[in-house]
């Protein structure tokens, strides 16, 4: 028993250190002091702070870094606002077109990006969206993810709750503002998560409908990164460095939530 | 009360509509009409230039006749089993002692998440320089006597390269999914297999296993959509080369609509992915469902 346990921990330290060998070699070259080291095992000196200069103070990784985070948190905000408004009321209302969008939204669910990308640019050039802000952000803006994670939650609302808000004579937006978004937080707030995160890492549309410079979010940036003047492999490497800090401090603050966002689905019965 | 029940009807009909209409209007917009316009474009020659003409099942027939076609093909599926199959085994030898409480676990279930929330394109970044001439895939190579390879830039092994990053990247986030459905399994069935006399083995395959099936089905399922339609490793780390040597069938739809303006082809090809992913996660629940008799 005693010698079993001591293999489980010796097994999971070496699974786990492996696990972690690509983030230390990110972090051992991210801050070497110029390109002559690229194996990333030992540190020569710690110049970590002169490479985010260096990227801060010449270059577009700012500008990429803005545009990532306009991206993210706008169409994270809108996301969850028009999730929570349509999973409230396809869980706990009565309209007229209840079913038929129940079905859209699941059936959104299967599609693959692969599928739309083509139509929704021609959708977006007609518009006169491509090289724009918001042709970047309105097609990702709300996800069927999203819509179906606060219906499943928003279910689980108790209807005398609502039932009593309504005999005492409150209207049905302000029992949807008052009752239910507090009930929603924590599925709202896994939805703000998962939606930052997936656009943080969405390189494909940004590439379809964004030409200029000025426009790219940072997986874009970091595509070309090795084309602009100057860089070189290790401040790409602090380049990727900078842009996995957004999600990691979102991570530590919101880790419960993050869990529940990843397992949604997986433990439901 | 029934005079009551008309008197609610109607506002929460309104309320209902309005919440919805957003998000209604959205989706036929953004996933609706294209959807449609997919298919439309699948059976036309459009390419962005130009109008598009009526071409019947030419797409379609043209696809099994294009060896860039078949070649991406065989590379999605290739590619899809070669990650798909060591990451959830490899997740699985590592939740399983992972879920078991302490303090040491504790620690080693927050590290875990660190890899698990790399961005895509920063671990991208970082494994082109793993993979680099003198980069870590080398060095730690060479210290059990293995000559040094050119990964990325040989094609024979761009596709292995793309599949150990692969597997790197998703089992950070399969350790944790599958750590948590271990955690939620309940603790008296355990107790019961260890009074039994039960081993380690024969509790794992007897009792684990068949426990954790939903949550096994959910990661197979994510999983292999997510191989299937994978885009950004091959467009960062390879750019679908050497010579088409990692060119997943995503990328070459990618290519064929963006780069080459080959919209109504690209249109055709994505609907074949489309149904073989759907056919494929069908397949998928019927195996896992069948197994629940």
């Amino acid at each position: 028993m005693r010698a079993g346990t001591i293999l489980r921990a010796v097994w999971l330290l070496v699974a786990v250190g492996f696990m972690l060998l690509p983030v230390y070699a990110m972090l051992v070259v991210a801050s070497a002091p110029d390109d002559t080291d690229l194996r990333g095992l030992v540190f020569n000196g710690f110049h970590l702070p002169e490479n985010i200069g260096v990227l801060f103070g010449e270059g577009n990784l700012p500008t990429y870094l803005r545009n990532s985070l306009v991206l993210c948190v706008g169409t994270g905000v809108l996301d969850v606002m028009f999730s929570a408004a349509a999973g409230y009321a396809m869980a706990q209302l009565s309209f007229p077109g209840r079913r038929v969008l129940f079905a859209l939204v699941i059936g959104t669910l299967a599609l693959t990006p692969m599928v739309l990308v083509i139509p929704v640019f021609l959708i977006v050039k007609e518009l006169g969206w491509v090289n724009t802000f918001q042709g970047m952000m309105v097609p990702g803006m709300i996800s069927a993810f999203g819509v179906f994670l606060v219906r499943q939650f928003a279910l689980g609302i108790p209807k005398e709750l609502l039932l009593a808000a309504r005999v005492d004579g409150a209207g049905e937006f302000r029992i949807f503002a008052r009752i239910a978004v507090p009930l929603l937080k924590p599925a709202l707030i896994t939805l703000f998560l998962v939606h930052f995160l997936a656009q943080w890492d969405n390189l494909l549309w940004p590439l379809i409908v964004a030409n200029e410079q000025e426009l790219w979010p940072l997986p874009v940036g970091l595509a070309n990164f090795q084309s602009e003047v100057g860089v070189t492999y290790h401040l790409t490497t602090t380049a990727a460095l900078v842009t996995a800090v957004p999600p990691f401090i979102l991570m530590v603050a919101l880790q419960r939530y993050y869990v529940a966002g990843l397992t949604f689905g997986g433990l439901k019965r | 009360m029934s005079v009551l029940g008309r008197v609610r009807a109607r506002p929460q009909a309104t309320a209902g509509v309005a919440l919805t209409l957003p998000v209604a209007v959205f989706f036929v917009v953004f996933w609706l009409v294209p959807f449609l316009a997919a298919i439309y474009l699948s059976f036309t020659d459009y390419e962005m230039a130009g109008t598009p003409n009526w071409i019947g099942l030419a797409n379609y027939e043209r696809m099994f006749a294009d060896p860039g076609f078949l070649n991406s093909a065989w590379i999605t599926v290739v590619y899809t089993v070669c990650t798909v199959v060591p990451t959830i085994v490899l997740a699985l030898l590592v939740a399983v002692p992972l879920s078991k409480p302490g303090r040491l676990n504790r620690w080693l279930r927050a590290l875990v998440m660190i890899p698990a929330v790399m961005p895509l394109a920063a671990t991208s970044m970082v494994w082109v320089i793993i993979y680099s001439d003198h980069g870590m895939a080398n060095t730690l190579l060479g210290l059990v006597g293995i000559d040094p390879q050119s990964w990325l830039t040989s094609s024979d092994l761009a596709i292995w390269a793309l599949v150990v990053m692969v597997v790197w990247k998703s089992m950070g986030l399969f350790v944790i999914i599958l750590t948590a459905g271990l955690q939620a399994l309940p603790g008296e069935v355990y107790e019961a297999a260890a009074i039994d006399g039960s081993g380690a083995v024969t509790t794992f395959t007897r009792i684990t296993l068949p426990l954790l099936r939903r949550t096994l089905l959910f990661v197979l399922v994510i999983s292999v959509a997510g191989s299937m339609q994978a885009f950004v490793p091959a467009f960062l780390l390879t750019g679908g080369g050497p010579a088409d040597a990692t060119q997943v069938l995503p990328y070459y739809i990618w290519a064929n609509a963006f780069p080459y303006e080959h919209m109504g082809y690209a249109a055709a090809m994505g609907m074949v992915l489309l149904v073989a992913m759907v056919i494929v996660s069908a397949l998928q629940f019927g195996f896992l469902k069948g197994g629940d008799e």
